[in-house]
């Protein structure tokens, strides 16, 4: 493991560069986390969404104590139910959320289904959580008296549903607003993490592949019988071994910061997107350190790639705010699918197997990135070997 | 037969770098290949060494043919390239360390060996140096006991004193003849021929990607007809003694310049004797005498019709 050992040494006779990225992903990840203040009652009150409540049922008990729920924690704005118009509505922000109540709503919820509540939101909104959140509260507690009292009468049933919020409401709406902040930053230092790992990964892998690539000193390995099967598989493994630890490194101070909530299976969920992409960084990595012949070559390709592809996909700025033809270019980059997950990580509520289907895809997408890149560089190796 | 080369022939596009080569190195021969810059001794070491396709021959070491899988032979091998080949980021002690690493796998053993190569070198003041830090001499010897540390039966030296200080030179050469002396046979490629002259044990001239000529020292010099240069130091010369000088039996040619009588005799007896009896003879007093056997310049000289030095 002669070669392992130097690859290391080499690295570590280049950290400073190195560790100037981590120093600057970590300073920015603790600034984030100080930043926000939570949010107090009296800027809650202001935060108040404005929601559009369209019914389409009869005009029940229920839907009338869903309705008086929502206003007391809501802005009922009154638009028209025509499509275009609600469409206006969510464009000019005037109103933020749709709920839309289904026929046979109530009749539904006393036979002891689930019918659900449509709604439409502007896909960027937080809002958007949070009034799910808060109608997912109100269908639970309902839910739950249907089911432990059985016959009981509607305005019964909307009186109890609406003191049992009443009293859990004020603290859970502030908490919640407090969580979608902490929520946002997690997402934000996953995404920005793409972004270091990239570029220490890119910066690392090429300088050791430069050095063993230099034509004098690989003819000099080449004399030597150490197979060169086994001389590249020491280099393979150093190179996994550092984009493990660098990996590790970035993904430390999530745990300072966030706590236990990297434990939960969001967290979880952000740590094996990240690891995930951390492979396919890396498999790019070898392959642009198996192109590049000199250093000064390789910062150009650190900031093109690394910077390039984080910006285009979205992880300095929302993926929704760039344009169609941004975001085609963004998808040939393993980047993009990242980030593309841990938005949709962070929206969510539960964990179905439904709701995980497209985040397992965009890893499969980046995975396949991992082994297309991989191979590529395996044949450039083979073909150089060839040509001598 | 430690390495035996047969018509070796490896063509760069239309260049033919080497042309029908052949040549052997037996055991516990200081070996020298000895030619002109471009003459193709690289590409020959790099043919040998499996580095390089060639075109045709036949290349044998320890009468197995060599090629780039075999190892067993590899790690018998010592190799000293013409460019140094180090690691920047590894100091003195760790890139010996590594070289001798990918042949030693036993640690300690290992570290004795790195030990014994660093004071073998004289780098022992420089041990935690990198190799920038290094002058041109001192970076060729590391060069080199990145080669030897794993004492190898057969070392491969392709020019390693290019561009180095006297003293750095000596020590190489020096330990070249040590290493030799341990048991080790020496390939030792220069276009220096005193270098060569000096140390090894049988030669062999290049030029043009062909051995124009293989021998000992004394032997390539027997190949040749001129014997001796002589060297008078005389005040004056009257005219018509340089033509009877050059009338003398032997005597190929004679100048006059500067006070010096240089004359240039085929191989013979008593050509010395000869020359100053018809010095004296003329009543022409002498001053300094010297002389000297020909050089390997002068069998180039005489094989190729032009001067080694002027390749170099
Ligand atoms: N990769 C190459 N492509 C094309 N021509 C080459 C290549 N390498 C060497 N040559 C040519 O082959 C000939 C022999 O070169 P080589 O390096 O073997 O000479 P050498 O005897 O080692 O010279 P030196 O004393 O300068 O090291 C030269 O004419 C050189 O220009
Ligand atoms: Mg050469």
């Amino acid at each position: 493991m002669v070669a392992y050992k130097a690859f290391f040494k080499v690295i570590s006779k280049n950290l400073t560069v190195l560790m100037i990225y981590v120093v600057v992903f970590i300073s920015l990840a603790m600034a984030l986390a100080n930043t926000y203040s939570p949010a107090g009652e009296a800027s809650f009150i202001d935060a108040k969404v404005n929601i559009v409540f369209i019914n389409y049922d009869e005009e029940t008990e229920i839907v009338r104590g869903l309705r008086g729920y929502l206003e007391k924690n809501a802005n009922i704005v009154d638009i028209s139910d025509e499509t275009e118009k609600l469409q206006d509505a969510l464009f000019f922000k005037e109103a933020e959320y749709i709920v839309k109540v289904p026929k046979g709503f109530s009749e539904g919820i006393l036979m002891g289904e689930t019918p659900q509540l449509e709604s439409t939101a502007i896909p960027t909104s937080p809002s958007r959580v949070y009034m799910d959140n808060m109608l997912n509260k109100y269908m639970n507690t309902v839910k739950a008296y249907i089911t432990t009292m059985g016959d009981i009468s509607h305005a019964e049933l909307v009186r109890l549903v609406a003191t049992d919020l009443e009293e859990k409401i004020p603290v859970d709406l502030i908490d919640s607003q407090l969580e979608l902040a902490n929520n946002q930053k997690r997402a934000y230092y996953f995404n920005f993490m793409s972004y270091s790992i990239f570029a220490v990964l890119i910066l690392g892998v090429c300088t050791v592949m430069i050095v063993f690539n230099k034509p004098d000193l690989k003819k000099r390995n080449l004399c030597t019988p150490v197979k060169i099967k086994h001389m590249n598989l020491q280099l393979v493994l150093g190179n996994i071994s550092f984009a493990l630890l660098t990996w590790l490194v970035m993904v430390l101070p999530s745990f300072i910061l966030y706590g236990g909530f990297m434990f939960t299976t969001k967290g979880l969920l952000y740590l094996v997107n990240s690891l995930i992409f951390t492979i396919a960084a890396l498999s790019i990595s070898y392959l642009v350190g198996n192109i590049l012949k000199s250093r000064n070559a390789m910062s150009g390709a650190a900031n093109v790639i690394a910077l390039g592809s984080s910006f285009i996909s979205g992880v300095f700025v929302p993926q929704e705010f760039l344009g169609s033809t941004v975001q085609k270019i963004a998808s040939f980059t393993p980047t993009y699918w990242y980030v593309k997950s841990n938005n949709i990580i962070s929206g969510m509520e539960s964990f179905t197997a439904e709701g995980l289907r497209p985040v397992f895809l965009n890893m499969l997408v980046i995975l396949g990135f991992a082994v297309a890149m991989l191979s590529m560089a395996m044949v450039l190796i083979k073909q150089r070997r060839v040509s001598n | 037969m430690v390495i035996t080369v047969k018509n070796l022939v490896k063509r760069y596009d239309d260049l033919i770098a080497l042309d029908h080569f052949n040549f052997e190195v037996k055991e516990g021969e200081i070996f020298g290949l000895l030619g002109p810059n471009g003459s193709g001794k690289t590409t020959a070491i790099n043919c040998i060494l499996s580095l390089l396709k060639y075109d045709k021959g036949t290349i044998e070491i320890y009468g197995k043919p060599m090629s780039p899988d075999a190892y067993d032979l590899k790690r018998n091998i010592g190799i000293i390239m013409q460019n140094v080949a180090v690691f920047e980021e590894l100091n003195v002690y760790e890139n010996i360390d590594y070289f001798c690493g990918m042949y030693i796998t036993d640690k300690k053993l290992r570290r004795q060996l790195v030990e014994e190569a660093i004071d073998f070198v004289g780098l022992r003041d420089f041990r935690k140096f990198y190799p920038k830090k290094l002058s041109g001499g001192l970076l060729r010897r590391l060069n080199i006991a990145c080669g030897i540390a794993h004492k190898p039966k057969l070392i491969i030296l392709d020019e390693p004193t290019v561009a180095v200080d006297p003293q750095s030179r000596n020590n190489i050469l020096e330990g070249i003849q040590r290493l030799n002396k341990e048991g080790a046979t020496i390939v030792y490629t220069s276009h220096y021929m005193e270098e060569v002259e000096e140390i090894c044990t049988r030669i062999a001239i290049m030029d043009k990607g062909r051995i124009i000529a293989t021998g000992t020292n004394d032997e390539l010099k027997g190949m040749i007809n001129s014997g001796e240069k002589l060297t008078v130091e005389v005040l004056k010369l009257e005219h018509g003694i340089l033509e009877g000088v050059r009338g003398l039996p032997n005597v190929v040619s004679a100048e006059f310049y500067d006070n010096l009588l240089i004359v240039k005799s085929t191989k013979g007896k008593n050509n010395l004797v000869a020359l100053l009896d018809y010095l004296k003879t003329k009543n022409i007093s002498v001053g300094k005498i010297y002389s000297e056997p020909p050089t390997l310049n002068d069998v180039f000289l005489e094989i190729t019709g032009k001067e080694l030095r002027d390749q170099l």
